[in-house]
């Protein structure tokens, strides 16, 4: 027989204890973020769905994964786009064709999977170019001929065809992580959300869905340590409530809302730090030149010389963010000083007049988010200055990224659209959705432009940067020609970290995990 | 007893048949490629293709329907589609969390609202009973994520006493409950309102019974009539509230895990709708609408238990 304890728990006691509690939780505030740079806590915007780099679906799954996988490069710690050797001793180009590569060696993957080699570097590459194993990323590795192997830890890449953006969007990136042979095969030929034979400065030691993810300093990583010992990924996706975690010393570095930038950068929270950075995004009103009205040139750019692009980024972004003049962010090849046709209303209204246009009515999609509303609600008032009425349609992201798609019935009905695409720091990457072969894909204003084509063909292969600049101003005076643009902003980032921390960033602000320091 | 569980049971039964009928049809409505939204802009049509015949979207809707139907009645919601986990597994990762939200919501309701609405039916017409009143209707009045908001603002962001965001450290008990006290507040605080409420009606009624009556006739002391005779009594529609209880709480757990970025079912249901993630969405629904129907199932069967006339009346 056995008896129950007893506690003693009476009315007295209990109000005693809570009691006690508050009057401790009053004299010590909670001092939740580790300042002894042993931990670090910090918000991604998504939560892991796949940790193979063949198929990673979000930036956040990319950081982690050239944390914990290491690849071949990586992009350096600062404000210019440049990269740095991660599992190499050298990469070196040595003609339009060929790269050479040397591993180092004393990387080694986890779970026995043994030492990282040359081998595993052709798998990895070949893995993502085969076009059997359907990745989304195998345009980065469209001009891979082959890999040859020399010996256990050099090789050579060849390329069937010139591809200058591969040192600025596939060397650095997760595209580039080395996965080990042996363990991709054993696991199926995919990897889920389960990493496998880690190989980085960090390995991944838990992972709770849609809570955290910890990567711990991988123990066997013979080269730069990462700077904290811990590091803790929190998935929040609202930018509100990680100001706010941040706020309550939960988190130590968070991406914030670019309307809350001016704000705290005037009143930051105390032992708070808030960074602006420029962004690689473009954001743009998109006129769909195959439904009327705007079937008609001149009542496309009476709408660009409507639009107060100004007044409508200040709106959105409460002066934090710049208008833009195209899809090429300052600092890259191809940037433009100006657009062609800008705000001028008299214009507009003299274009509508001498088409005969009066009464038009029209309809302007967007995504249901506060930035795009207030942008939308400008360019409506805007237009509504120069005559046509604009009846603004809220989508949820599921239904609005497939509006324009040739599959679906509505992109002979979609008359304006407002876009942003996220980049990468090559111009190809923000002109490729523009091309003919895009229509219904990505090109939703169905802007069909043989010569901005060719100049895209032209831009993949020209390593002059001066030519290449040029092609790329061109093409984009191209799309301000058609009628059908109206560039916006490449907004801005902001960054929100502990004056504690040295935050490892890109240049437009995504995080460099290994290389968050202690200050 | 056993007819009117095997009635009720029935009836449960076809509640969540017509709930996995309803939750189908609209979730197929939706406009939107779930395979282009999961597969992201680099996708190729070959690729967006092999998904959607993947997930069955290729196939007529019946068929999907059937598939779905007789799948889940066996206990396989089939497969997340990017991730290609469990959808059970994936669903009872994240219910823990929502089960522990409500949980401590009714734990707030049920620890304020009983009291209060005790102490304001025995001392009717006093001031308590009147704060007592303007209270419930308060908090009933006060959504809640606006609750929740607050609640971060002050304990969270200005005392810093609780913290903001997430669930706390797996396998930490104390830490878990710490990170419970501010979402659950949020979810439960209407609820203190309407129990007050409904506990002050169903007392006043109890404390006007003959058998009360005789009670203090006897001389027994007042806290033994109120609390063994009166309370016992006045408590049972207070279960049958909770059970409709339970449904609007876990309506606001969506808000709630949003706001707190706790994990959980209405967490994963949202992210599963924006990400046109059919599998999860239907999964998620399915097994928050059977822990519904099965509350309720309880509640109705306590209620008989305790009540004859129940029975009889079914």
């Amino acid at each position: 027989m056995s008896q129950t304890p007893q506690h003693g728990l009476t009315r007295r006691s209990l109000l005693a204890s809570a009691g006690a509690f508050g009057a401790a939780s009053t004299l010590s505030p909670r001092m939740a973020w580790s300042q002894d740079g042993k931990i670090l806590k910090i918000r991604s915007y998504s939560d892991i769905q796949i940790l193979d780099p063949s198929f990673r679906l979000s930036t956040p799954e990319g950081d982690i994964m050239t944390a914990i996988f290491a690849g071949l490069a990586n992009y350096t710690n600062g404000d210019e786009w440049n990269w740095r050797p991660v599992a190499v001793e050298t990469l070196e180009q040595l003609d339009d064709l060929t790269i050479a590569f040397k591993l180092r060696d004393k990387i080694g993957f986890t779970d026995g999977f043994g030492q990282m080699t040359a081998e595993d570097v052709k798998f990895s590459i070949e893995r993502v170019a085969d076009p059997a194993n359907e990745s989304p990323y195998a345009g980065d590795w469209d001009a891979l001929k082959e890999v040859e192997v020399k010996d256990t830890l050099s090789g050579i890449i060849h390329l069937k065809n010139k591809f200058v953006p591969l040192w600025s969007t596939t060397l650095p990136t997760a595209t580039c992580c080395i996965l080990s042979k042996a363990a991709v095969e054993k696991e199926g030929g995919k990897l889920g959300t389960k990493p496998v034979a880690q190989s980085g400065p960090y390995i991944m030691t838990e992972w709770t869905p849609k809570q955290r993810t910890i990567l711990k300093r991988n123990p066997d990583w013979a080269y730069e340590p990462g700077g904290y010992e811990e590091i803790q990924i929190f998935p929040i996706e609202d930018p509100a409530a990680a100001e706010i975690g941040f706020e309550a010393g939960d988190l130590d570095h968070t991406w914030t809302a670019v309307s809350s930038i001016s704000r705290l950068k005037e009143n930051p929270p105390p032992g708070g730090v808030m960074l602006e950075k420029p962004s690689l995004a473009y954001v743009w009103m998109g006129i769909n030149q195959d439904v009327p009205p705007f079937d008609n040139k001149q009542i496309r750019r009476a709408v660009q010389h409507a639009i107060d692009r100004e007044t409508v980024v200040e709106a959105a972004y409460f002066g934090a963010a710049s208008t833009s003049t195209g899809i090429i962010a300052p600092g890259l090849p191809g940037h433009r000083e100006a657009v062609l046709y800008d705000y001028d209303p008299d214009k507009a209204r003299e274009l509508l007049a001498a088409e005969g246009a009066t009464d038009l009515s029209v309809t302007l999609d967007i995504l249901n988010q506060s930035e795009r509303l207030a942008a939308a609600q400008v360019i409506q008032a805007n237009l509504a200055d120069v005559g046509i009425k604009c009846e603004i349609k809220q989508n949820d992201s599921g239904t609005f990224w497939t509006l324009g798609a040739k599959e679906g019935d509505y992109w002979n009905k979609l008359q304006l659209i407002m876009g942003r695409f996220s980049m990468q720091p090559d111009p190809s990457w923000a002109t490729v959705w523009f091309t003919p072969e895009q229509i219904g894909v990505w090109n939703w204003e169905r802007f069909n432009s043989q010569d901005f084509a060719e100049l895209h063909a032209q831009g993949l292969i020209e390593s002059d940067p001066v030519k290449r600049d040029e092609i790329y101003r061109a093409m984009q005076d191209l799309m301000d020609e058609s009628g059908c643009y109206v560039f916006l902003t490449h907004e801005v980032t902001g960054v929100l970290h502990r004056d504690t921390v040295i935050p490892g960033l890109k240049p437009n602000g995504e995080s460099l995990l290994p290389d968050f320091k202690p200050a | 007893m056993l007819d009117y569980a095997v009635k009720r049971l029935g009836l449960a039964v076809v509640i969540v048949s017509v709930a996995m009928l309803l939750l189908f049809s609209m979730i197929y409505l939706i406009p939107g490629d779930p395979a282009s939204v999961a597969l992201g802009p680099r996708a190729t049509e070959a690729m967006k293709a092999a998904l959607r015949e993947r997930m069955g979207l290729d196939q007529p809707i019946w068929v999907q329907f059937w598939n779905f139907y007789s799948r889940a009645w066996m206990g396989d919601l089939g497969t997340e589609v990017l991730s290609e986990r469990p959808v059970l597994t994936v669903v009872g990762e994240q219910l823990p969390y929502t089960l522990a939200l409500v949980a401590g919501g009714i734990t707030w309701s049920v620890a304020l609202g009983i009291p209060l609405g005790c102490w304001a039916a025995v001392r009717r017409g006093s001031w308590i009973d009147r704060v007592v009143g303007v209270l419930s209707v308060a908090v009933i009045a006060v959504p809640s994520f606006v609750v929740a908001i607050y609640a971060l603002l002050i304990f969270a962001v200005a005392l810093q006493w609780l913290p903001a965001i997430g669930a706390g450290k797996p396998g930490d008990l104390g830490d878990q409950l710490v990170h419970l006290i501010l979402p659950s507040l949020a979810v439960g605080l209407g609820w203190v309102g309407y129990i007050a409420r409904i506990v002050r009606a169903s007392m006043l009624e109890v404390l006007e019974a003959s058998h009360i009556r005789t009670a203090y006739a006897f001389g027994l002391p007042d806290r033994l009539i109120i609390y063994r005779y009166a309370l016992s009594i006045a408590i049972l529609p207070t279960v049958t509230l909770l059970g409709i209880g339970v449904g609007q709480m876990l309506s606001s757990a969506v808000f709630a895990e949003i706001v707190f970025s706790r994990p959980g079912i209405g967490k994963l249901v949202y992210d599963a709708i924006l990400t046109r993630n059919f599998p999860v969405v239907s999964g998620a629904v399915l097994v928050t609408t059977a822990f519904f129907v099965l509350l309720n199932l309880l509640a109705d069967l306590i209620v008989g238990a305790l009540d004859p006339r129940v029975r009889s009346s079914f």
